[in-house]
């Protein structure tokens, strides 16, 4: 499946920033747990080599293949996610994590790049320039699936993270301004229904603090204020690697994957922020400059959606750890610590330079 | 092999991907404006909150409230501050090392600490955790000494429970122990791990009204977590002071009468449901189980045969015997099957249904009425009215006077005994009932079962003429009944039975043993025989085992009863020899008491 002519066309900027990204992440993990003995920052590493692995494995198998397989393993991860409820163990109120396989990985995490496939393969022919209703509708009920037995966990952060795909993959289909605004109406709707029935009382109180982060300092406010303080408190310089008091003080929970910013920022100061938001923004960059070098709709599809998923992660979780968003517990794809959220990444970035290197036909 | 896409126009689909990737672009910007915003702008502010912001926050124990005898001047259960050294796992970088270290200044195996710290492996590493409590001053000022280079080791005081009159009341009161996970699963609100909680009598019972609530303090710590200054301080709020019911002196008499012997004495004031005292014994220590760390301690108190954590007075079980007399001398009266003058002749020992009875005067007492039958506890006069009233009939009035069911008593753990009939037999044996079983009943003995607190209501219930009340310790809990209505008895009827009680006692009866000079004791005693397989099995001295449980109920004066008393001693013997006296001094005291409140008070 793969020849010279192939290897000749891997996007080795794209692969060289994201080795870039994630050395960076590891030393920020490390920063945020050698209080702890920093195990982490090297089980990391581990996960960046089986990453790579998994990367090159993803390459090597044309994209058409991986979407033509993507219907049994979409219907495999919605098994393996209903029997989360039957043998998942729960780890920090959630079922996600499964016990058994993937060493204590997510699932959830590897299903969004399923479900990338799976809209590439749904939109591979669409040719209409407008998004007709029926395959909004099938559109809804592909995301939804996943969505709704991740919901059911619960898993609110990861859930939201499916969001972008579905209307990332309808605004490429052309979806109307008309169709969106009702679709966002229809969120509102739904988000306040929502608000009433699904959201946990822990989820809605972090949605009221990020309002009014003040009103409650010592409860779940606490958590924005303490990044808020770690990020400025970083100033231009930041207080030095290793040096930050406010992550190594323990007053930020979660430091090295949600928080992982906030440490950035206290021992790297604006500077640092500065630094590494560039060389990310720049990954973001090169990904959607890929989506026209695709020689198919479903290159197409992949390769946006690929960089629509990241794009989200990484500015929502910019965000949520400045108090402009409720904390909702989405790491950062890359920097944050996390062994299935890494990989889901690589395979991501892999299909993402898969497109890329085959976009010559007939070749 | 051709493909389509190169035919295609992307244009449209790759210039909406451009206005996604634009969009993008500048919510990073805008992300960037505003941590510029927060890292250069506010640099100041934050600097500063960054260095004011290094509080550790930990709970200041709440006193439990304090808990008095009736008159509220005798406490009953008090708090003292008592050190514990505890061990804060984020402070240590070399946790095995720490251990060790600590294990030597507090002379404690390294293990111990090991699993002590194991157990509170999922609280935040800030948490101190108690490894030793109770600390002596030189174990404060060896743990204090060495501050500075074993950060990771505090002193935090607590205020500890203290029982001042040691095993006094101790099943009335209870005790603490350290919360367990269906402890805190049950109140996840109140408790922390590590917390105490009341276990058994008032401590379990009234554990969230007694507890008090905890305070908060907010500590500015250094970076090796050291304490440097108070921010904030929300002191904790003691458990209100309770009065009980009790009665100091009776209940102190009460267990000096019972020591040495396994059984149970309760002291009511039939008018009020006032618990004036409730003892079981053997006994135990409370203060034994404040500390968090006596497992043996514990251990030799729930393997010990004796059992001295039940408390017999509402979990002991036993057969009434002869007690259930007076209430089958009122379903003989009330269903007509006998009147009040009727007499009927015991032989000694007669054929009833096959079987040879016997009387326990096997002279036989002659021809007696239901008074004399009371006063001599005489078999055959209620075999004869076993065999003219149905079992049926005998356990609706037995519930009625408060048999078979709780007797509502506001500590926890309260048995209700057992009323046979042929519903019961039907649904647990699938057996017809017997009228022989029913001769049984008739003198108390057969399945029926009672504990000692039920006897000393049914007592309460008899001088109060049909009157229930509800037994309670805590001094202003209710004393009546939920939802009971008058009973349908005349008072006449009664009085039957209260004069063959009262004969009993004072007219050379079975009671005699409990007479009191002026006092107007009504009594009644029994001496029951049975005793099931297994506990003759467990309780060593085969002697004993073929003595009688001893019992006693009754209440003083006939007219305006102030205490009601019922005694169970296990293989007592005859009630008369050995429970009646024990009433009898009780009787005594209360009444010494009572003339002497009377004198002083000028009546």
């Amino acid at each position: 499946m793969i020849d010279r002519a192939h290897l000749r066309e891997i996007d080795w900027v794209l692969v060289g920033l994201m080795l870039a990204n994630t050395l960076v992440g590891i030393l920020l993990i490390y920063s945020a747990t050698f209080f702890s003995g920093g195990g982490q920052a090297v089980k990391q590493l581990v996960w960046m080599v089986v990453g790579l692995g998994v990367f090159f494995l993803t390459i090597t198998i044309d994209y058409k293949v991986w979407m033509a397989f993507a219907p049994y393993l979409y219907g495999l991860f919605l098994l393996f996610m209903i029997s989360l409820f039957v043998f998942g163990k729960t780890v920090a109120g959630a079922r996600s994590w499964f016990g058994f396989a993937f060493m204590g990985g997510q699932p959830s995490e590897l299903a969004k790049v399923v479900v990338i496939l799976i809209l590439a393969r749904t939109f591979a022919e669409y040719r209409a320039s407008f998004a007709a209703p029926g395959m909004i509708a099938l559109c809804f009920g592909l995301v939804g699936l996943p969505v709704g037995l991740i919901l059911l966990q619960p898993d609110f952060g990861t859930a939201m993270c499916f969001v972008p795909l579905l209307l990332g993959a309808l605004v490429l289909a052309g979806m109307s301004k008309k169709t969106l605004i009702v679709l966002l109406l229809g969120a509102v709707v739904l988000s306040v229904a929502g608000w009433e029935v699904f959201l946990k009382d822990y989820q809605k109180k972090r949605i009221e603090v990020m309002i009014n982060p003040a009103q409650d300092p010592r409860g779940a406010g606490y958590h924005v204020l303490q990044s808020q303080i770690a990020i400025g408190s970083g100033g231009l310089t930041g207080k030095g690697f290793l040096k930050g008091t406010q992550s190594r003080l323990r007053f930020l929970p979660a430091r090295h994957t949600d928080f992982i910013y906030a440490v950035l920022g206290e021992e790297f100061g604006f500077a640092g922020i500065l630094f590494v938001t560039a060389i990310y923004f720049a990954m973001l960059r090169r990904i959607f400059r890929s989506v026209g070098q695709s020689r198919d709709r479903s290159g197409i599809y992949i390769t946006f959606l690929a960089g629509v998923s990241i794009s989200f992660q990484f500015l929502v979780n910019i965000l949520m750890i400045v108090g402009l968003l409720p904390i909702t517990g989405i790491p950062i794809p890359l920097l944050s610590y996390g062994g299935s959220s890494l990989l889901a990444t690589y395979f991501a970035l892999g299909l993402v330079v898969n497109v890329k290197m085959r976009r010559f036909a007939n070749v | 092999m051709t493909d389509k896409g190169i035919y295609e126009d992307f244009s449209q689909v790759r210039r909406r991907a451009g206005v996604v990737y634009v969009i993008v672009g500048l919510i990073c910007a805008a992300a960037l404006i505003w941590y510029w915003k927060i890292q250069i702008l506010d640099f100041k502010k934050f600097d500063a909150l960054s260095v004011a912001n290094r509080t550790r926050e930990t709970e200041l124990p709440a006193a439990r409230g304090i808990l008095t005898d009736r008159t509220g001047t005798i406490v009953l259960a008090d708090n003292r501050a008592s050190f514990n050294a505890s061990f804060i796992r984020e402070n240590t970088k070399d946790e095995a090392g720490s251990i060790r270290r600590a294990a030597a200044l507090l002379g404690l195996d390294p293990a111990v600490i090991a699993a002590r710290i194991e157990k509170y492996r999922s609280w935040p590493a800030f948490r101190p955790i108690v490894v030793k409590d109770n600390l002596t001053f030189g174990e404060v000022a060896r743990v204090e000494a060495r501050k500075n280079d074993m950060p990771e080791l505090i002193v935090e005081t607590e205020p500890k429970r203290i029982y001042p009159r040691g095993t006094l009341a101790a099943h009335v009161l209870g005790y603490l122990r350290e919360a367990d996970a269906d402890d805190l699963k049950a109140h996840p609100e109140r408790l922390r791990p590590g917390d105490v909680i009341g276990k058994m009598g008032i401590e379990g019972s009234y554990d969230e009204r007694i507890a008090g609530r905890n305070g908060t303090l907010v500590e500015i710590v250094d970076s090796l977590g050291r304490r440097q200054g108070e921010v904030e301080r929300i002191e904790p709020e003691a458990g209100p002071r309770l009065a009980l019911s009790l009665d100091c002196d009776l209940q102190a008499a009460a267990e000096e009468l019972l020591a040495g012997k396994e059984g149970s004495v309760v002291v009511l004031d039939p008018a009020t449901g006032d618990v004036l005292a409730m003892a079981s014994s053997p006994t135990f220590d409370p203060n034994k189980f404040i500390t968090r760390f006596t497992p043996e301690e514990w251990q030799a108190l729930v393997d010990n045969p004796e059992n001295p954590l039940l408390n017999r007075a509402i979990q002991g079980q036993y057969s009434p015997g002869s007690l259930f007399k007076p209430v089958m001398g009122i379903v003989g009266l009330m269903t007509g099957a006998i009147a009040p003058e009727s007499t009927i002749y015991c032989p000694g020992a007669a054929e009833i249904y096959g079987a040879v009875r016997h009387c326990w005067n096997e002279a036989g007492h002659g021809a007696l009425a239901l008074r004399d039958a009371i006063r001599y506890s005489c078999n055959f006069f209620f075999y004869t009215l076993g065999r003219r009233i149905s079992i049926d009939t005998i356990a609706q009035y037995a519930r009625m006077m408060g048999l078979g069911r709780k007797t509502g008593f506001d500590i926890g753990g309260e048995r209700e005994g057992l009323v046979p009939d042929t519903a019961w037999k039907k649904t647990t044996n699938d057996k017809v009932w017997y009228p022989g079983e029913t001769i049984s009943v008739a003198i108390g003995q057969g399945q029926l079962q009672a504990t000692p607190l039920q006897m000393a209501a049914v007592a309460a219930r008899l001088a109060n003429r049909g009157r229930g009340i509800r037994p309670h310790l805590m001094r202003d809990a209710s004393g009546v009944i939920p939802g009971e209505k008058p009973l349908d008895i005349p008072a006449s009827i009664f009085e039957q039975v209260i004069e063959g009680m009262w004969r009993s006692v004072n007219l050379g009866g079975t009671g005699e043993a409990a007479r009191v000079e002026r006092f107007d004791v009504c009594g009644k005693t029994g001496s029951t025989q049975t005793i099931s397989r297994e506990t003759a099995d467990r309780i060593a001295g085969a002697a004993r085992i073929k003595k009688t449980h001893s019992w006693f109920m009754g209440f003083a004066p006939r007219r305006q009863p102030r205490i009601a008393v019922a005694v169970l001693v296990e293989y007592g013997g005859g009630g008369g020899a050995t429970a009646a006296p024990i009433a009898g001094r009780l009787f005594a005291l209360f009444k010494e008491k009572d003339d002497r409140s009377r004198a002083s008070s000028g009546n």
